[in-house]
């Protein structure tokens, strides 16, 4: 299966408010970021949108709804919309979570959270690997926020996700809100559980604010807070060279404050690398 | 219990309140459980507004609220596309507000309009691309002919002024009128290149569009018309309606 070769771009979401921006505007960010099941549609305006942006852009398509943590096997019709998009986008890359969505009966639309025991890996490898057989690439998976640990958990996160690359061959978004956020809610160190991934496997880097509270909430729906931006600043000293997206699904707001926030992130990100350098 | 009697737990608890937890989910994972049945409800409700805003408009945002969340426990979403999440919503209308047949006529328009927003890309025929297709026609093909309509094309009966309704919402006019219409009407809705668009059809045109649709020929269909209206005025319906459908881009191809 092919490689994915790193690339350390800056770039952000292509929500529909600023489509408009994208499509007859000068954007000067290095890759969008489409979520997938946005796009997974027969036709129509958003699919037109996503095209022409493409023209401009690098895509990396960034998926909610496959599903890898789930007893049931994945979703075919959805896996064969997801390759008929794939082949129409040819993205950078192609991410989902590290989640479950879905009973056989029931889907949720949200990510929920998964017991770290070792059936559960065997489950999330099953569909990794099935899903980056039918994709015919390999995958990034996104660590999670949860608001929830199981009390008979086997393992740490890191150590799911450190072994679920190891069985697999997948790739790892890290989002360093959600680190933020699990940890404040788990009560974990954040250099632990980065310390513990397999660093080099690291391809994308998602950056978002929450909802603060006793429990974080990842709500995407405010700016990036300082406690995110000084992890990210540790962070990437430590990773090589590795894209990085600012998230915002709520609450968004004009384009020109995003771009604020992303040139924010270069400059961390330029200071990070001349450290490592160094 | 193993991951599949798990995630079912777990889902029934972010589906349903108040359900008893399994040994070892404490309260902070319950409270956990509170953040994930909010977010879930919230999100729905969200993408049925977004999906249903005139009716919303309509209804006023808390019986449209109250009506999505019954939607929503009575129907909950099964497939991984929030498109769909609004499918069935018009019929649950129907149930919920009897004496008020507007409203599910208005859901229907735009439950519609939103997959006719999404639907596939088919390049219609243009008049010259149809006159290509017939060029070869003798005769006898003519009612034989059967059309191929774009996918995007849907229609339903309605009784009440439903565009009128539609713009004044749109203009966010102080009182929106839906007046009932004389006598019932089909309403059509299909895509013009990227835009979903709607027209209340006369009842002639209706009817051709309906057996033509389902696969009729062109013959057959004026036939079933004439029964309907006459020969003279089904022969008039007929030519006037093919032209507006081309002229609408309703066509995508014919076959002799």
């Amino acid at each position: 299966m092919t490689k994915i070769t790193p690339f350390g771009g800056f770039g952000l979401g292509l929500r529909r408010s600023h489509y408009s921006d994208f499509l007859d505007g000068n954007v000067l960010i290095d890759f969008v970021e489409a979520i997938s099941e946005n796009y997974m549609v027969d036709g129509g305006k958003p699919l037109d949108v996503l095209t022409r942006v493409r023209e401009k852009h690098p895509v990396a398509l960034h998926g909610v709804s496959m599903s890898v943590g789930s007893a049931q096997r994945l979703d075919r019709d959805y896996l064969s919309k997801l390759k008929r998009l794939i082949d129409r986008i040819e993205p950078l890359w192609v991410s989902d979570h590290l989640c479950w969505t879905r009973t056989s009966a029931h889907n949720s639309h949200d990510l929920l959270p998964l017991p770290y025991i070792e059936e559960a890996l065997e489950v999330v490898c099953g569909n990794i690997m099935e899903a980056q057989e039918a994709l015919g690439r390999p995958m990034l998976f996104e660590n999670p926020s949860s608001y929830c640990s199981f009390p008979d958990n086997e393992m740490e996160e890191w150590e799911f996700l450190s072994e679920m690359v190891h069985r697999t061959g997948c790739y790892l978004l890290l989002d360093i809100n959600n680190i933020y956020v699990s940890a404040h809610n788990h009560g974990f160190d954040v250099m632990d559980y980065v310390r513990g991934l397999p660093l080099d496997r690291v391809r994308q880097v998602h950056l978002a604010g929450h909802t603060p509270g006793e429990i974080l909430i990842d709500t995407h729906d405010r700016p990036v807070c300082d406690g995110v931006w000084q992890l990210y600043g540790e962070v990437m000293p430590l990773l090589g060279e590795v894209a990085t997206m600012i998230e915002r699904d709520d609450a968004i707001p004009p384009l020109e404050d995003l771009l604020d926030e992303l040139d924010q992130a270069h400059a961390l990100a330029t200071r990070a690398r001349e450290r490592r350098a160094a | 219990m193993s991951l599949a009697a798990r995630q079912a737990e777990f889902m029934a608890h972010v589906l349903e309140e108040g359900r008893a937890l399994p040994d070892g989910w404490d309260a902070r994972f319950s409270a956990g459980l509170d953040i994930y049945r909010n977010a879930y409800r919230t999100r729905l409700v969200d993408a049925m507004r977004e999906t249903f805003p005139r009716t919303a408009q309509w209804v006023g945002e808390e019986s449209f609220a109250a009506a999505a969340a019954h939607h929503l426990i009575t129907n909950p979403p099964s497939v991984w596309t929030l498109d769909l999440v609004g499918e069935g919503f018009p019929d649950l209308l129907a149930e919920l507000f009897v004496r008020d047949p507007d409203v599910p006529e208005l859901a229907w328009l735009e439950w519609t309009m939103h997959l006719a927003f999404i639907a596939a890309d088919v390049a219609p025929l243009d008049r010259e691309g149809f006159m290509a297709a017939v060029a070869g026609f003798g005769e006898d093909d003519w009612p034989s002919m059967a059309l191929a309509f774009t996918p995007s094309l849907a229609w339903a009966e309605v009784k009440h002024d439903i565009p009128r309704l539609w713009n004044g919402l749109k203009q966010e006019t102080e009182k929106p009128e839906c007046p009932a219409l004389d006598q019932p009407a089909t309403l059509a809705v299909w895509r013009e290149g990227l835009q979903p668009v709607f027209r209340l059809l006369d009842p002639a045109v209706a009817s051709l569009l309906a057996t033509m649709q389902g696969g009729t020929a062109y013959g057959d269909a004026c036939a079933m018309l004439a029964e309907l209206v006459g020969e003279e005025a089904a022969a008039q319906a007929a030519g006037a309606a093919l032209g507006q459908w081309i002229t609408d881009g309703l066509v995508v191809a014919v076959r002799a």
